[in-house]
């Protein structure tokens, strides 16, 4: 019989999620921080060395570091499945993550074999972990199918994206060549982009968008099929790499990005529909989002610079839905926890401040339109290079992520202050 | 096992939320009498859901299948802090303090979602299944509003 999925003590550990989500703004204010220094630069190609910096620092330093975090506290809940030895996998995992990045980020800025091979084994080490456990919980998983298949499935990318990105790293430090070498790299981008990050986005959006906000639920038949079609694309778009097709691995990988913009426009017409009439913070980064997957795709798709669609793509859906979804996620947590110790202690005297006190409405939307200036200027800065907007944006988002990183410490240190009344 | 038990639970869940959603939207207009009605209708919903679950369905669910128990337990202690939140919300209508509405019905909102998902993806399967012979029974009940 399966009563598992309703201990609370399955959850994990709050310090666990939020560790990951405390420290990966700080990517993110770190990216900026390379914008700023080198400038136009960056945005010319994103072959340079520090557009593949910038580009790591943000996928794996921000975007997969919540992900990660996200993953191992959200299995219990919405798969029914624990992950095992929580704690010491989620440290293992970010401490590998964290050192991961950051030398394999030094090591494309400056080059240097050592940096890049460091940062690659301890970035294979740490993802091995992860979805060694990640996957061990899926594999008995229950929960609502579709969302588990996604989940699955974004495991599946986040596999091939690792194993690609080692095969990049020892290409490079080895300093061989591999033929077809861009497409080896737009292959490795797909893995991560559509697949690990597009298709977790589609799974948990299932879920939590008609949830958060009361809308409709998305059409059956796409959440039956968007998931594994966008696969398809990618395994397509792969053995086509593999074979010497490159030219048609573009295709593969346009299936899956059609796929994404189908659930984009889903996700605007159920949010459009809600029920709940405000249109908080959480509600306008997936707009946002969204909007600038969708850009992208169009971008992309007509042959656009392949800089704007990258801007588009990681900051504007890779910094922006997370953003979004932490603003939420982290008041409801600490709140959750607080609540679920007042009972145990039976301390109901103390009256627990509601979800919004942790993060005020009004610093968030602030913080949001920051995000929404660096957006603006990254992205017309890689639409137009050498107009000197790269600069501003650079600075625009360490302000975002300096801005973001305070209220999520605020938050962290409500919880800990209510936390001790409790005690 | 059909889940005739687990269909007709949810559905009232679902009731409970469009009734929330509706309060909030009412929040906007700042007529605090049909705020005020409308933050009934929702906790009287909720209410009567509660009651059906911790008088009719939990009971019949831990007397056959006693290993629910400690599940059950949780959901009650849910349901109480769902209480507590009523109460604060009747006490916020009644200073008509609309920024401690919105507070608390966010608050309520997320409690309440994360609730029903435990049950509709645990508790109500188990149920369908343990109580085949009397599921009509409980789901006539909580359809009868
Ligand atoms: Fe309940
Ligand atoms: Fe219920």
């Amino acid at each position: 019989m399966k009563t598992a999925g309703l201990s609370l003590d399955q959850a994990p550990p709050i310090g666990v999620p939020f560790a990951f989500f405390l420290v990966a703004p700080l990517f993110a204010a770190l990216a900026g921080g390379l914008l700023l220094w080198q400038g136009e630069a960056v945005l010319v190609s994103r072959w340079t060395p520090v557009a593949l910096a910038v580009t790591h620092l943000l996928a794996l330093g921000f975007l997969t570091q919540i992900m990660c975090g996200a993953l191992l506290q959200m299995l219990p809940v919405l798969a029914g499945s624990p992950v095992p030895r929580v704690v010491a996998i989620g440290r293992a995992t970010q401490m590998l993550l964290i050192l991961g990045t950051l030398s394999l980020s030094a090591g494309f800025r400056w080059g240097g074999v050592i940096w890049l091979t460091t940062g690659a084994g301890a970035l294979g080490l740490g993802l091995t972990i992860l979805i060694v456990a990640v996957g061990m919980a899926l594999w008995r998983a229950q929960g609502v199918r579709q969302t588990v298949i996604a989940m699955r499935l974004a495991l599946a990318a986040l596999t091939v994206t690792a194993l690609l990105g080692l095969m990049l790293v020892a290409v490079l430090a080895g300093g061989s060549s591999l033929s077809g070498f861009a497409g080896w790299v737009d292959l490795h981008l797909g893995w991560g982009l559509l697949g690990w990050a597009g298709i977790l986005i589609m799974g948990v959006g299932y879920q939590v968008v008609p949830m958060f906000h009361v809308t409709p639920s998305y059409p059956s038949w796409l959440m039956r099929w968007a998931a594994p079609l966008a696969a398809i694309g990618l395994l397509a778009a792969t053995v086509l790499t593999a074979t010497g097709r490159t030219d048609l691995a573009i295709r593969g990988m346009g299936l899956s990005a059609i796929i994404f913009v189908v659930f984009a426009a889903a996700t605007l017409d159920r949010q459009h529909r809600r029920e709940r009439p405000r249109l908080d913070v959480t509600l306008l980064y997936w707009r946002s989002a969204m909007l600038a997957a969708m850009l992208a795709a169009l971008v992309w798709l007509t042959g656009g610079r392949a800089e704007l669609t990258g801007v588009l793509l990681l900051v504007g859906v890779g910094v922006g839905l997370p953003s979004g979804m932490l603003f939420k996620i982290m008041p409801f947590l600490s709140w959750f926890h607080l609540q679920h110790r007042q009972v145990a202690m039976r301390r109901f005297s103390v009256r627990l401040p509601h979800m919004q006190s942790f993060i005020p409405e009004t610093q968030a939307r602030i913080q949001f339109g920051v995000y929404l200036v660096a957006l603006g200027l990254l992205a017309a800065a890689a639409a137009w290079p050498g107009i000197g907007l790269t600069r501003p944006g650079g600075l625009a988002l360490i302000l975002a992520s300096l801005l973001q990183s305070w209220l999520l410490l605020q938050c962290w240190s409500g919880f800990r202050r209510f936390r001790l009344n409790l005690d | 096992m059909p889940p005739i038990i687990a269909d007709a639970f949810t559905q009232d869940h679902h009731r409970c939320d469009h009734l929330l959603a509706a309060v909030e939207t009412r929040l906007g207009d700042s007529d605090w009498s049909v705020i005020s009605t409308a933050a009934e209708t929702l906790i009287d919903a909720m209410n009567h859901h509660f009651a059906q679950e911790e008088e009719s369905l939990f009971p019949a669910l831990a007397q056959v299948l006693p290993m629910a128990e400690q599940p059950i337990d949780v959901m009650r202690g849910e349901h109480a802090q769902m209480r507590q939140l009523f109460a604060e919300l009747g006490e916020a209508v009644a200073i008509r303090d609309q920024t401690a509405c919105q507070g608390i019905l966010e608050t309520l909102h997320f409690l309440v979602q994360q609730h029903n998902h435990k049950e509709e993806g645990v508790l109500y399967p188990l149920a369908d299944n343990a109580l085949t012979g009397r599921a009509a029974e409980f789901a006539t009940a909580i359809a009868d509003v």
